[in-house]
């Protein structure tokens, strides 16, 4: 058939060689856009869904109706919580090139998506996370021999040699368990809501997901439900530009925002500088005000960059411009923090590199111990028994003979 | 003690069960406030409120994630799914999160979710209405899988069910809901009232899964099965005058080796039949099982009774469904003399 | 011209049925009167029987190997020789018909696409799982049975017909499973003695007495008598010596010259000493009786014991001259080994085994020396026969035998 094609396919800005372009990236200036009460309705304060929440201007001054008045010091906790997730990240990546764990996902560039967030949230809000959201780990102080212990699958593993790195969940921290699977998390988040809700409870549930995972029918499952039970729940889409190789505009970004997608549903739909600390910070306290009071769940759509591949099986280069992240507009969540706090006097390069530092130190110790419970090659190995525990809640009978059989293979 | 049908045997469980533990609650399309399309939660909202029994959109994909996430807040959930053939939206869900989120989590989390749902054939269903999936789930670890065969045993198992802090998906012959139908649609409809089992204690009492039932004591012959063909070997078995040993398995995970082992050792002839198809179908399971565990006691191959390996059609109910003559051939063949 | 059908005949002692061991004569023969036409066989011996009639055959019932009720049709004669058309021969039972049934199964499983069609494969054999199990336990050779079932697999009640190289049933008359093997039925003789050693060894608590005995001086006696024979007459073997000594210790040891009668619950205690001689015969193991061993002399038991014993082995001894024996003896001669168990010759209590005469390095009179040494190998009847007495026969019969001279003096009269 010689006919030409007529199917439209999204392009990204720029492939690998070509000039990186974001001028796709609809951005508003810094404290422009009107910020509503909590309890307004989702189809009368929509264009929040398109338009883009910041605070922090080029000039690093914050700025606008959004201004989450912090206090410095906990904008420097905000910091050091940023800053210890990079560096955690950091040494995790260098750790797996060096083949002492199999796998490693990193966070950088949207350190504020997750510790913004989780310190604009309570510690009895339930959280159901992706894999990409280690800075809730971090904020909510999972201790890092913990993390690292999962990432080695060693005898101090939370998950028990169960999970691939990465996978983490905390009980005592109300960090949901991470699954493999895209996008499962979201509507399983607006059921935990759904039963705070018929208890009678204020906690919330926040969940998040990728632009790419919003594809999946999880998405429409949770902004159904979390608009049908009006459940006190937010729902939040990193859109980081990139799933892999599948540029955003696969999951339907060209077209229109994913925050516009809330109004669809008839859910609250905000749209958030991702890389700014009190941008993110304020929409999520606004959010979290209006779940508490009942009036509803909100979709936060947070525009950020994955600076980094995928994952450590990933090589970006060969999808995209390889100095793209150094084009992005909305610059690095940390510098642009930093900077902000130096500026009202609340902070110098000089205590940055002093944590700096310290931090490296700090995940430099915790690697050393986590180690000492066993690793990839050496060291204490757990008990392959425990393959067969808890896949119920009592290990019955076909799985104790299959445990005994294994035994006898192994000896 | 009650005459109940196995509609009433499941709403007196759910009943009983939303009465004893506050955190039950049910969920699932037109069960709230409707009563459900099977009038099994008749009345349930009236009783216990909106709060307790929801009515839910029509997204069998958003049920179950909403179930989990539920169950993972202290809540003891019962989600219907209105018919096992519209399960696999939210197969993602029960597969890849329900089943294994006791084990990735290492016990730290967990959802006992209990998934309720009609299946099976016999009502001129067709296709999206007659499935039995229920071979499916079984092959997935971290599930239970229970089909219970009358009303006693249903209301029994639900209940035991719906405690169990491991999610089950619990399966409903619908063709039994009223009364035992022998898989001869030409005689009269029997009704529970009938019948023995229909007779139902009214409060509460359970039954253990991964316990089969021997509904029929024998000696010639062991017929393993499960719902609707339960009373299509009973029937079966008493045309042939054949001395069959019948056993109701009423739960397939856990599944009750030792019951089946016993029976074929004593009989050593074994026929296993399910309405499901044939291919990979959960009896291929059990004759597995039975080689392996009873080889030096048969006298015969194994044999099979079951749908045939197509979809579910409309216009051949009954050429489809297997019914008393494909039970007897099987029988006939496993016990030419050896 | 009539039809007569002659019927198995009474053959004496109350028996029962015969087994066929022969036809003589074959539906459409023409025979005369008193012209044997079959043979027959009762406990143990074989009887011809005699045509009552003269006349043509026109059926006969049974083949060899089947038993037939006294008194039940055996041969149907046509008589008064009118001629009349050879009648084709009752049909056996049916190879045809089960060669039809075994192509049966595989015309119906053409029917079926891809069915695997029941093949008994060279060298394999087919039976079911739980049929291995039992001919496992039981010890039978599978690849020795025959199977009645479709394709040749053995059926359960294949393996229920007697052990191994089982019997099978005429509808079983297939090919041969393999060339290595070969049936043989059990049959007339054979299966009467497997009878009665199974009968014998179930109803009889068996226990067996092993002594080693001196036979130098016998031997030398022995060698001294056959040295006066003349050239051609039979030498002296062991055993009329042995019988001479056993009918002297028996006056001492009645207990073992009984005969226990179950049906009655007695043991029949005998005066006469009747000796059963263990033979070998082409047939198998018979019993020739040599009777009232105690009113005779040395050379009369020898001679009565080769009488019998030939008889017994060109199938001439009649029924009397196998029955009857009070306890018997039994020797495998140069082939007899250092011990054996025999099997009593119920309704007897007592055998007595001759083993093998060898020289031995033994102690004798205090210092190593060559004697010729022969064991007996007895078994007695616990039921009836103390150990004690079982041994303290055995022992006098050593004695005797170790001093020949003691066998031939009178018993001292009793005070």
């Amino acid at each position: 058939m010689n006919k030409h094609s007529r199917l439209h396919l999204p392009r990204p800005p720029a492939r690998p060689g070509e000039k990186p372009d974001f001028s796709y990236v609809q951005i508003s200036p810094a404290g422009a856009v009107r910020r509503p009460d909590v309890n307004a309705r989702a189809r009368d304060i929509e264009a929040l869904a398109v338009e883009m929440v910041r605070v922090l201007d080029d000039a690093d001054d914050a700025v606008g109706p959004w201004h989450p008045h912090l206090d410095p010091a906990e904008l420097q906790v905000g910091l050091r919580h940023m800053l210890l997730t990079r560096i955690y990240d950091e040494r995790m990546q260098r750790t797996q090139r060096a083949g002492k764990i199999s796998f490693y996902i990193r966070s950088l560039g949207e350190e504020a998506v997750s510790v913004a967030q989780c310190m604009a949230l309570r510690p009895g809000d339930m959280l159901f996370p992706s894999y990409r959201n280690q800075g809730l780990q971090i904020a909510r102080g999972i201790a890092l021999v913990d993390l690292m212990c999962q990432l080695l699958s060693n005898t101090r593993d939370m998950c028990k040699g169960r999970q691939l790195p990465v996978l983490y969940h905390s009980k005592a921290g109300n960090i949901f368990s991470i699954s493999g699977n895209l996008a499962t998390q979201f509507p399983q988040a607006v059921g935990w809501a759904m039963a705070a809700a018929i208890k009678g409870e204020d906690h919330l549930a926040a969940s998040w997901i990728g632009e790419g995972s919003s594809a999946e029918a999880d998405f429409h499952y949770a902004l159904l439900f979390a608009s049908v039970y009006q459940a006190p729940v937010i729902l939040n889409v990193v859109n980081n530009q990139w799933a892999i190789s599948t540029f955003q505009g696969y999951a339907g970004g060209e077209q229109r925002s994913f925050a516009a997608r809330g109004p669809g549903y008839g859910i609250a739909g905000i749209r958030v500088d991702g890389n700014d600390f009190l941008a993110v910070y304020a929409v999520t306290q606004w959010a979290a005000l209006r779940a508490r009071t009942g009036a509803g769940p909100t979709l936060i759509e947070l525009v950020t960059y994955r600076a980094s591949a995928h994952s450590t099986s990933d090589d970006p280069a060969r999808y995209r411009a390889k100095d793209d992240q150094e084009h992005w507009p909305l610059g690095d969540p940390i510098e642009r923090l930093k900077r902000h706090l130096i500026k009202l006097g609340e902070w110098s390069e000089q205590r940055h590199r002093a944590l700096t530092s310290e931090l490296e130190a700090l995940v430099g110790a915790s690697w050393q111990e986590a180690v000492t419970y066993g690793t990839l090659n050496e060291g204490p190995k757990l008990d392959p028994d425990l393959m067969f525990e808890d896949v119920f809640k009592e290990m019955p009978q076909h799985l104790q003979r299959q445990r005994a059989l294994m035994r006898m293979e192994r000896s | 003690m009650a005459s109940m049908n196995m509609i009433q045997a499941l709403n007196s469980a759910m009943d009983i069960m939303l009465g004893r533990d506050p955190s039950v609650v049910l969920m699932g399309e037109d069960i709230g406030y409707f009563g459900g399309v099977f009038r099994t939660t008749e009345g349930l909202q009236r009783k216990y409120g909106e709060h307790r029994v929801l009515d839910t959109p029509i997204a069998e994909g958003g049920i179950i994630a909403a179930a989990i996430g539920m169950g993972v807040n202290g809540l003891r959930p019962v989600a219907e799914i209105q018919f096992a053939d519209y399960i696999y939206p939210g197969f993602d869900q029960i597969v890849s999160e329900l089943a294994r989120l006791r084990y990735r989590s290492a016990g730290e989390f967990f959802a006992p979710v209990t998934i309720r749902t009609p299946c099976g054939g016999g009502i001129r269903g067709g296709q999206t209405h007659s499935q039995s999936p229920e071979g499916i789930f079984t092959h997935v670890s971290g599930l239970k899988v229970v089909m219970p065969s009358n009303p006693r045993d249903a209301k029994g198992l639900l209940i035991t069910s719906i405690e169990d802090d491991d999610p089950v998906v619990f399966f409903e012959p619908k063709r039994l809901y009223n009364g035992p139908f022998d898989g001869d649609p030409t005689k009269p409809a029997v009704p529970w009232s009938a019948h023995p089992k229909g007779q139902v204690e009214e409060g509460y009492y359970t039954v253990p899964l991964g316990s089969a039932d021997v509904v029929r004591s024998g000696s010639q012959v062991t017929i393993i099965t499960y719902g609707t063909m339960v009373f299509v070997a009973l029937a079966a078995a008493a045309a042939l005058k054949v001395d069959a040993e019948i056993v109701d398995l009423r739960s397939l995970v856990p599944l009750d080796v030792d019951t089946i082992c016993s029976s074929v050792k004593k009989t050593g002839r074994c026929v296993v039949a399910h309405e499901a198809t044939r291919f990979s179908g959960f009896g291929a399971e059990i004759v597995s099982v039975v080689q392996e565990e009873c080889f030096w006691d048969l006298e015969a191959p194994i044999q099979r009774v079951t749908g045939w390996d197509t979809p579910y059609p409309h216009a051949f109910e009954w050429e489809y469904f297997p019914g008393q003559s494909r039970v007897a051939s099987a029988v006939k063949a496993v016990m030419e003399p050896t | 011209m009539s039809q007569f059908v002659f019927k198995m005949p009474d053959l004496g002692e109350g028996t029962v049925e015969a087994e066929i061991v022969a036809w003589h004569t074959q539906p459409g023969a023409v025979v005369t009167e008193d012209q044997v036409i079959v043979e027959v066989m009762t406990d143990k011996a074989a009887v011809e029987v005699p045509a009552p009639v003269s006349g043509r055959v026109l059926s006969v019932t049974g083949a060899p190997g089947d038993k037939v009720a006294v008194g039940s049709p055996l041969i149907v004669f046509e008589t008064d020789a009118a001629p009349a058309p050879a009648t084709a021969p009752a049909p056996m039972t049916a190879p045809a018909a089960v060669s039809a049934a075994l192509k049966a199964p595989a015309a119906a499983a053409e029917d079926l696409p891809g069915t695997p069609i029941e093949a008994g494969r060279a060298g394999r054999v087919m039976t079911s799982p739980a049929n291995r199990r039992r001919a496992r336990e039981a010890g039978i050779d599978l690849s020795s049975a025959a199977g009645s079932g479709p394709g040749g697999r053995i059926l359960r009640s294949d393996l229920n017909s007697t052990g191994v190289g089982a019997a099978v049933s005429q509808a079983a008359n297939v090919a041969p499973t393999a060339a290595a093997t070969s049936e043989i039925k059990v049959i007339g003789v054979r299966r009467l003695i497997a009878e009665r050693m199974s009968a014998a060894k179930r109803d009889i608590p068996h226990f067996a007495y092993v002594e080693e005995v001196d036979v130098t001086e016998l031997e030398a006696l022995r060698a001294q008598m056959n040295a006066k024979l003349a050239k051609g007459e039979p030498r002296l073997t062991y055993l009329p010596l042995v019988i001479s000594a056993l009918v002297r210790v028996l006056e001492s040891f009645p207990q073992c010259n009984v005969l226990y009668d179950a049906a009655r619950g007695v043991l029949v205690r005998h005066r006469a000493v009747h000796v059963g001689i263990a033979t070998q015969t082409p047939d198998g193991l018979k019993v020739p009786v040599l009777r009232n061993a105690q009113a005779l002399g040395l050379w009369e038991i020898a001679a009565e014991a080769r009488r019998v014993s030939e008889r017994a082995r060109s199938n001439k001894a009649t029924r009397d001259e196998l029955v009857g024996s009070t306890i018997t003896i039994t020797s495998l001669g140069k082939l007899g080994g250092i011990a054996s168990t025999p099997v009593i010759n119920a309704p007897e209590v007592a055998i007595v085994g001759l083993n093998k005469a060898v020289d031995r390095p033994v102690v004798h009179q205090g210092a190593i020396a060559v004697r010729r040494i022969m064991n007996l190998s007895s078994s007695f009847d616990h039921r009836f026969v103390d150990g004690y007495d079982a041994a303290a026969m055995i022992q006098a019969l050593k004695e005797l035998l170790e001093h020949p001279a003691m066998i031939f003096i009178l018993k001292a009269k009793s005070p």
